[in-house]
């Protein structure tokens, strides 16, 4: 083989050195290229929370067109229960549309801005890192900080165009100017404290899901901490601050509509620094690739037990399952120990109101029943997530090592799914137990215990349909598997917005969450526990059989 | 294992005429091959030319458009669980999962594939020198590589299909490696081992088929393949060089004073040894070919066109 050398380069050129020493070097050529890359995430996510409020806000507009159909809303700002699940209601004493859209639905839109960040975040830093891309990248002309430095970039200009699109969309749809920005731009700072709370798990471990999982947590504790803090401040006891806390909590101090208090959104910011100047601390102190916390040596062999593609695919999902169980414990005992309060709080709430528990004469089982599907939903996402496992198992090449042993195809997959399902009712079991202990002990009713347990493990089957969706996409082409989503999405708007917007029987019925019964509120149906066992069964074994007839995706 | 072999015992791999598309994309163009029973069979082509989409196939990982292949007298696609508990594979990129550590995943694919022989396991992690103790995603690329042999290695199979099962091994791992082949050769197991470099194959083969473009371009023992390797030889002498340049097969001789270069077909070797024998030689350098330059000489590829237009193949 014959090699020309390059001639030497001409002293007049400029060599890459030149272009600077300093640690941000790189850093637009970097932002440039993670804006290519997310060229469809980037709009997917701010236009999705933009295009949710305009929903929200013309959906209100209908079900509400005078203010006095608001009536409702005065007693929900005030109401412990409201303030747990949604935030502080601002300006509940003079009802109207705005306040309304601001104080209930905010806090989804709140936490949709914090999933963006940690999601952007991550997937920038840790995950190049662990995959090392990162290496490549910083053998280059890059300065140590550029990488960081740029996904916060991205994730903060994230946050800046759902702020100003929100702000203006709400504007354009006749909303008050100050309150439709303050409204987008308390979303879009609650994402920004995010990013710089995402950037520091980053650093903490090597691996991104345990980084999305750490900031992630500081979430769901955020929410908790926020919402008995807007609990006790609705109920006029001293606990307030604690909504001072979170990142959350400062994003709805703003009060969007009532006072549009732009002086939260400075903590928020705060935050971001504070936890960004931290990240870029702890990055100095770490190698690449590495988290701060050492990984430890396990065992040199398999449990006896670990023989089975059954056994193998539980092992996978032990982790996660451990940390689901843990934090819907605590979850479910927090909701549950709630119950007491929220009886109190809402004896003389309006009737438009209570439908959503099922009337005031059952306000307690209305409660504990309408847990039952909130912990139903939740563990649903456990169930799509686990689906999701499973195709990375496939797309990083885990799979084909399992299936390039005397293990059949629809073997495998059947394994993961059972082990899904299991997890699924083990879940419920936990969340039934976490929900019945704390209402059973604050309101002193033992039978709750009992009630709340089979209200939760009831919807099994419907959390089993909605994961054999996932796993007949997944069969099916696993690309399609977030699609799962949407029947999740779906459901969740029906079962919380619903029965407050009116909805039509046929809407309702489309999701499988709205037909096994909210007991102890309603009846059981043991006809559409079957069925919809039975469609989660006909649906799996669809996917197995289309699993087994396509191509694995290898990586 | 010998209750499989029925009478004349079909070979061990048959391929005829299988193709493959990935969209717009032909992986594999008509492919032939056979590998019979109990030898080592070298599976040669640059990278991207099919070796892997081949040997997915053969796994009933991936379903061809078109052709038959039969492994082990089965049908990879139909019978693949049961072909599988008789066979073992190394895939070229070794992907563990990161909670369980070496050990536990070498423990698991063994029992998957039906059952582990702990001291051959053992004694395996043992000679390459691997810390079964480490988790998963802690471990280097050539670590995750042992993992993956041992797990075959220590299986009781008829097959092994080692996809560039050496990439990120360094010379003494590879050492053990070739050891380790020879043992499964000389235990009756069949063995089927994809490379792109020459030389690693070489060393190991049986016979030799080379891949290119998706089809078999060339197959058969070393020495039917010598017409095909063209030895470059380097070498410092005290008399003129002409005697060399006559010998028939001795192409693009260049002397200059004492140093000539030159280079040889390999079935014309002993006439220039002979020669150079005369010559009074001081120093002596012989270099085998590439797959690269023998591919480039006889099918005028330019190995790097070869390289990118296939390349999304195996991504």
């Amino acid at each position: 083989m014959t090699t020309t050398l390059a001639a030497p380069r001409s002293a007049s050129q400029p060599t890459p050195f030149d272009r600077g020493r300093g640690p941000l070097t790189g850093f637009g050529t970097l932002l440039r290229f993670m804006l290519r890359r997310d060229r469809i995430r980037f709009p997917a996510w701010t236009l999705g929370l933009v295009l949710l409020v305009a929903y929200f806000a013309n959906a209100l507009q209908l079900v509400f067109p005078t203010a006095a159909d608001l009536g409702a809303f005065a007693a929900f700002s005030s109401n412990p229960a409201a303030a747990l699940l949604m935030g502080p209601g601002f300006g509940g004493d003079e009802p109207s549309l705005d306040r309304f859209l601001a104080s209930t639905y905010g806090m989804y839109l709140i936490i949709g801005a914090c999933l963006m960040s940690i999601l952007t975040v991550v997937r920038h830093t840790r995950l190049e890192e662990q995959s090392g891309r990162a290496e490549l990248v910083r053998a280059n002309v890059v300065g140590r900080h550029a990488q960081l430095s740029a996904a916060l970039g991205v994730t903060v200009l994230m946050n800046l165009t759902v702020a100003v699109l929100m702000g203006a969309l709400l504007t354009a749809m006749e909303f008050d100017p100050a309150g439709s920005f303050a409204f987008g731009a308390s979303v879009g700072a609650a994402g920004v404290a995010f990013a710089g709370i995402a950037a520091t798990s980053a650093q903490l471990t090597a691996f991104p899901r345990t980084a999305s999982g750490i900031a992630g947590a500081v979430l769901g504790g955020g929410f908790v901490v926020r919402g008995l803090g807007d609990m006790s401040a609705a109920q006029g006891g001293d606990l307030g601050w604690l909504a001072w806390l979170t990142p959350i909590g400062w994003s709805q101090q703003v009060a969007p509509f009532d006072e549009n208090r732009w002086g939260p959104m400075a903590v928020s910011v705060g935050c971001f620094i504070l936890f960004a100047a931290l990240a870029y601390a702890l990055s100095t102190r770490r190698d690449l690739g590495a988290g701060l916390v050492q990984a430890r040596r396990g065992s040199a062999g398999a449990a006896p037990w670990l023989s089975s593609p059954f056994a193998l695919a539980l092992r996978l999902q032990r982790a996660s399952l451990i940390g689901w169980t843990a934090s819907l414990l605590a979850g479910a005992f927090v909701y549950g120990a709630f119950t007491q309060a929220m009886l109190e709080g809402f004896a003389d709430a309006p009737p438009e109101l209570l439908v959503l528990f099922g009337g005031e004469d059952d306000l307690l089982t209305g409660y504990v029943g309408m847990m039952g599907l909130l912990f139903a939903l939740v563990v649903t996402i456990y169930a799509i997530l686990s689906v999701q496992s499973l195709r990375s198992e496939e797309a990083e090449g885990r799979s084909e090592a399992v299936l390039a042993t005397a293990v059949g195809r629809p073997d495998w997959m059947g394994s993961w799914i059972a082990s899904s399902a299991l997890g699924v009712l083990l879940l419920l079991v936990t969340a039934g137990v976490g929900t019945g202990a704390g209402a059973a002990l604050t309101t002193g009713e033992g039978d709750l215990f009992g009630e709340a347990l089979l209200g939760h493990v009831a919807h099994a089957p419907a959390v089993w349909a909605t994961l054999a969706v996932a796993a007949l996409l997944y069969g099916g082409a696993p690309r399609l598997v977030p699609l799962a989503w949407a029947v999740f999405g779906y459901a969740f708007v029906v079962g919380f917005f619903g029965p407050l917007l009116d909805a039509p029987d046929w809407v309702v019925s489309l999701s499988p969450f709205e037909h096994i019964g909210e007991y102890p509120a309603d009846e059981l149906s043991s006809a559409a526990m079957l069925t919809l066992t039975g469609i989660a069964i006909v649906l799996t074994g669809a996917g197995l059989a289309l699993f087994r007839r396509r191509d694995l995706t290898a990586a | 294992m010998s209750a499989t072999t029925s009478g004349a015992p079909a070979p061990a791999i048959r391929i005829t005429d299988l193709r493959k598309r990935f969209g717009s994309v032909t992986a594999l163009d008509g492919l032939d091959l056979t590998v019979e029973r109990g030898e080592v069979h070298g599976f040669l082509g640059p990278n991207g030319a099919g070796k892997s989409t081949t040997i997915r196939i053969l796994l009933g990982l991936l379903r061809a458009d078109g052709g038959d292949a039969s492994l082990l007298g089965g049908e990879p696609w139909a019978d693949a669980v049961a072909l599988h508990r008789r066979l073992a594979y190394v895939p070229g990129d070794v992907e563990l999962w990161p909670n369980l550590t070496g050990g536990q995943a070498i423990d698991v694919l063994s029992r998957l594939r039906g059952g582990v022989d702990r001291a051959r396991r053992d004694e395996l992690c043992e000679r390459f020198d691997l810390d079964p103790r480490k988790k998963g995603r802690t471990y280097s690329k050539g670590n995750r590589q042992k993992v993956a042999l041992i797990a075959a290695l220590a299986s009781d199979v008829e097959m092994l299909l080692l996809d560039e099962p050496t990439a990120g091994l360094d010379p003494l791992m590879e050492a053990v490696f070739q050891a380790c082949i020879r043992e499964a050769k000389a235990a009756g197991r069949t063995v089927l081992l994809s490379s792109h470099i020459l030389a690693q194959v070489e060393v190991l083969a049986d016979r030799i088929s080379i891949i290119r473009q998706g089809r078999i371009v060339e197959t058969g023992s070393l020495r039917d393949l010598r017409h095909l390797t063209r030895t470059s030889v380097a070498a410092i002498v005290d008399r003129p060089a002409d005697a060399i340049a006559a010998v028939p097969g001795v192409h693009e001789l260049r002397s200059e004073g004492g140093q000539v270069t030159f280079e040889v077909d390999g079935d014309a070797m002993p006439a220039v040894v002979r020669e150079l024998a005369t010559l009074g030689v001081t120093a002596l350098t012989a270099t085998p070919p590439t797959l690269e330059q023998l591919l480039l000489r006889h099918y005028g590829d330019d190995v790097d066109d070869v390289e990118s237009s296939h390349v999304e193949v195996a991504r």
